[in-house]
């Protein structure tokens, strides 16, 4: 287990993580570089640790399908034991979001610039918790970068917490219907609830363009 | 009637056209006078840039000449026929993402690039003129991560010529050179590398038979340059930078910056935190402009990185600024910095005007740059120093332009500060004016400015810098400005330093414009209209609803048969029109750096196209009584 945490440059990510805090003169994230060496170690937060590293071992993660088609129509996924994607978890996920740039092309709450939109689904890669971390650590061919050897494992996950979150739109219909009256709802801009993990607890009218209504 | 509509297309009913789809047929209403003969012969050297930029038949570069102005002298299409416009031919270039290139036109051949997408990013297509044949395309080897790497869709701005070779530019970093007749590959330099952040999105210009590049990766952290290619062997000629020690800037000692505050030993180094020059943007993604008597160019540089300012007291030199160069040596004549210390991401990469204008009783030789940051600057091109600016649009961030000094004064009220929300910011980060071109009519002696109107609240946040990820720390929202509108396509007398008039658009006007001594303006809308008002009034005299919308830039030229045509590429995207063609969530408003807040409808407007439109006028009247005449 410390072995697979560690399997990432560690060095690399604390640096990376102090620059983002140490950059802040003022700010929330002057904590993030100590909670860092935490997050390393084998004690997490999420219980079982011993059980979910065997099933999340590579040799497991390399049998995840990101598609949903399979030869002789067999379901070929394996039986994984996901951590712990808790509110605690998406919490610390929005500000890895932030540390390690995911925010700048994926943009805040995930609406999409760079990077494709992470706030409404299907994912092109796969929606699964175990989808959403190999796109991370792998990399994806369109300009997501590979992050494996960067963010140590648990991160990760903690992002994949964030991530699922940032799609949990209101259900509204199976398709999408665009018009001059539709969408109806849009969030509250990150600007008025900058640090919420729950981007979409919070919505107003559709402003087709013009100032928010806050 | 079938014989009537002899080399017409079928389309009309299709396109809801009114008039007939002609191929290019028969004698033009008004022949072209026989002088205008083209170059073009097999045995002849293939014309150099420098003849083509005065050939009114052809569009030899971008800008249409060294001087930017984007003026025609033809005018067989002209205020009073421009009404009968319609399609000659239409060709797809099979890349649905936004398109803001211009089509070239080199002796009765079009040249065009696609943006960097579909099944061959950033392809290029040479068709002839007067058939719409397509005659060769080359497609770049791709590197599709490149499309993660461009901060505002994967656009080209277009391709360059000279002396029988067509340059392009690519996406992930590369220059290569084409063979014009043939489409055979003679060169390609790597310039950029997309794991520091870089790509290059400008059309290339060609001077004196070198390829001038510069990158983009301001959202990057991406250190900017202009370097310049040996358009015969792809050699790496020299390569300024926009920050760092004076030996890398090219700055030695023939530079006089126009005010003493620019003035110094290495002020891209001194003007920054230690070592943040290196990662401090400053990116020559725009317009280059050049003035063979004074033997200068002449571009803009981009924001620095990151957007969170906090993160980098000073200046910020040379990034927001506008360099005047000798080209044959890259070193540097005078810089102005336009934007010292930029808190919104107003990039100075705009077009710069090279005009002679009257000014206090004597004609100065002047170059126009239309600020992002709301102001139209008037300076000496001789020197950088600023004649006049004056705000064109709603501008809040900037009271005015101290002459004195040529430094802005700002609304203190505004500046941003980590965690704390600031509202109503005009203009947005986009300014009040982006890439998109405009034209100069020394007709009219107006400028034709396609422009937008928009406001943002803004937060800046921690960032940090990692290489090939982006470098902003900021978020934002933008929105409609004052008026509920978010475009302008007006007319601005530089000498009076007034607006003549405008037309206001629901969208940003984000195509580039063009002018013609037929006293004719066109830019096109993002709601996919392409328009032709007349130049001096403003009053919109044709329009055409195209597939999708527009952003590219118009250009117009004349074929061996004697016709005038006019060709735009239809296809939204770009920054502004990201949405429209990539995976954004118009419910989330600061997507897409911010731009989803203002343009989240227009996908109830259009989607994305990549349709190379060719207009021109009809060549026989009564066919088009023929067709126009619904049936009884």
């Amino acid at each position: 287990m410390v072995a697979l945490i560690f399997r990432a440059p560690i060095r690399l990510t604390l640096l990376l993580l102090g620059i983002a805090a140490g950059l802040a003169t003022v700010g929330p994230l002057s904590g993030s570089a100590q909670e860092g060496p935490a997050l390393g170690s084998p004690k997490g937060d999420s219980g079982g640790d011993s059980a979910q590293s065997d099933a999340l071992s590579p040799d497991r993660l390399i049998d995840v399908p990101i598609v949903n088609l399979t030869p002789g129509a067999v379901d070929v996924r394996p039986k994984l034991a996901i951590p712990n994607l808790d509110a605690d978890a998406a919490q610390r996920g929005l500000q890895y979001f932030t540390n390690f740039n995911c925010v700048g092309c994926h943009m805040p709450n995930g609406g999409g610039g760079m990077g494709p939109a992470l706030s409404f689904r299907p994912f092109i890669y796969g929606d699964r918790p175990e989808n959403i971390y190999l796109s991370i650590h792998q990399g994806r061919p369109n300009g997501m970068p590979a992050w494996g050897t960067v963010i140590p494992e648990k991160l990760i996950w903690d992002i994949v917490a964030y991530v699922k979150n940032l799609s949990q739109a209101p259900a509204q219909e199976w398709g999408t219907t665009t018009s001059k009256t539709s969408p109806a709802i849009e969030q509250v801009p990150k600007e008025f609830k900058p640090s919420t993990a729950q981007p979409w607890n919070y919505t107003q009218k559709f402003s087709s363009g013009q100032a928010p209504n806050p | 009637m079938l014989r009537s509509l002899r080399g017409c297309l079928p389309y009309a009913a299709l396109l809801f056209l009114t008039a007939p789809v002609c191929a290019a047929t028969g004698a033009p209403a008004e022949p072209l006078s026989p002088s205008d003969s083209r170059t073009s012969n097999g045995a002849e050297a293939p014309p150099a840039i420098e003849q083509l930029v005065g050939d009114k038949n052809n569009w030899g570069m971008a800008a249409k000449d060294y001087a930017n102005t984007r003026y025609s002298e033809l005018d067989q299409i002209n205020a009073a026929n421009v009404a009968q416009l319609q399609v000659a031919w239409m060709f797809s270039l099979g890349a649905v993402r936004g398109q803001e290139a211009a089509p070239l036109v080199i002796n009765g051949v079009v040249y065009v690039v696609a943006p960097y997408a579909g099944p061959n990013p950033n392809q290029v297509f040479a068709l002839a003129l007067a058939s719409g044949d397509l005659k060769w395309s080359y497609a770049p080897k791709p590197n599709s991560a490149a499309a993660g790497i461009a901060c505002c869709d994967v656009v080209s701005r277009g391709l360059a010529y000279d002396k029988g070779k067509i340059f392009l530019n690519t996406l992930d970093g590369y220059s290569v050179a084409l063979e014009a007749e043939t489409g055979k590959e003679l060169w390609h330099t790597r310039l950029g590398d997309i794991n520091k952040g870089e790509t290059i999105t400008m059309a290339p210009v060609v001077v004196k038979d070198k390829v001038l590049v510069g990158n983009s990766g301001g959202e990057y952290g991406a250190r900017g340059w202009l370097a310049a290619v040996d358009a015969n062997s792809g050699k790496i000629l020299w390569r300024a930078y926009s920050t760092g020690p004076d030996s890398e800037v090219l700055i030695g000692d023939d530079f006089k910056a126009p005010y003493p505050w620019m003035s110094g030993k290495d002020m891209g180094v001194q003007s920054w935190p230690p070592d943040k020059w290196k990662v401090g943007g400053g990116n020559a993604w725009g317009w280059i402009s050049y003035d063979p008597e004074l033997n200068l160019i002449y571009y803009g540089t981009g924001n620095p990185g990151a957007w969170n300012h906090e993160t980098r007291p000073g200046d910020n030199l040379w990034s927001c600024a506008i360099f005047a160069r000798n080209p044959d040596t890259g070193m540097a004549k005078w810089a102005y910095q336009i934007g010292p210390h930029d808190l919104w991401d107003y990039d100075e990469i705009n077009e710069n005007i090279l005009v002679d204008l009257p000014i206090d009783n004597q004609v100065r030789k002047v170059l126009i740059h239309p600020g992002r940051n709301g102001y139209m600057y008037v300076l000496d091109r001789a020197t950088g120093e600023v004649i006049s600016a004056d705000a064109f649009d709603n501008v809040n961030t900037i009271s005015s332009i101290d002459l004195k000094s040529g430094r802005p004064v700002l609304n203190d009220s505004l500046t941003p500060q980590v965690g704390r929300t600031v509202r109503n910011v005009c203009p947005a980060s986009p300014g009040a004016k982006d890439w998109q071109p405009s034209a100069w009519s020394p007709r009219t002696k107006l400028l034709y400015v396609p422009h937008q109107h928009i406001c943002m609240n803004f937060l800046t946040g921690d960032v940090g810098y990692i290489a090939g990820t982006p470098y902003v720390g900021a978020e934002v929202d933008m929105f409609a400005g004052p008026g509920g509108y978010r475009g302008e396509f007006m007319a601005w007398d530089p000498v009076t330093k007034k607006k003549v008039w405008a037309i206001t658009e629901q969208l940003p006007v984000w195509s580039g414009a063009l002018v013609t001594k037929g006293d004719v303006a066109f830019y096109g809308t993002m709601d996919r209209w392409f328009k032709a008002v007349d130049a001096n009034s403003g009053k919109v005299l044709w329009q055409f609803r195209a597939g999708s919308g527009f952003i590219g830039q118009p250009t117009t030229f004349a074929g061996a048969d004697g016709r005038q045509y006019v060709a735009i590429i239809s296809g939204v995207g770009g920054w502004s029109g990201a949405i429209a063609v990539a995976k954004i969530d118009p419910r989330v408003r600061n997507g897409a750096l911010g731009f989803t807040g203002a343009m989240q409808d227009l996908p109830a407007h259009t989607v994305g196209g990549a349709t190379l439109l060719v207009f021109a006028l009809p060549t026989n009247k009564r066919d088009t009584a023929d067709i126009a005449a619904p049936p009884k």
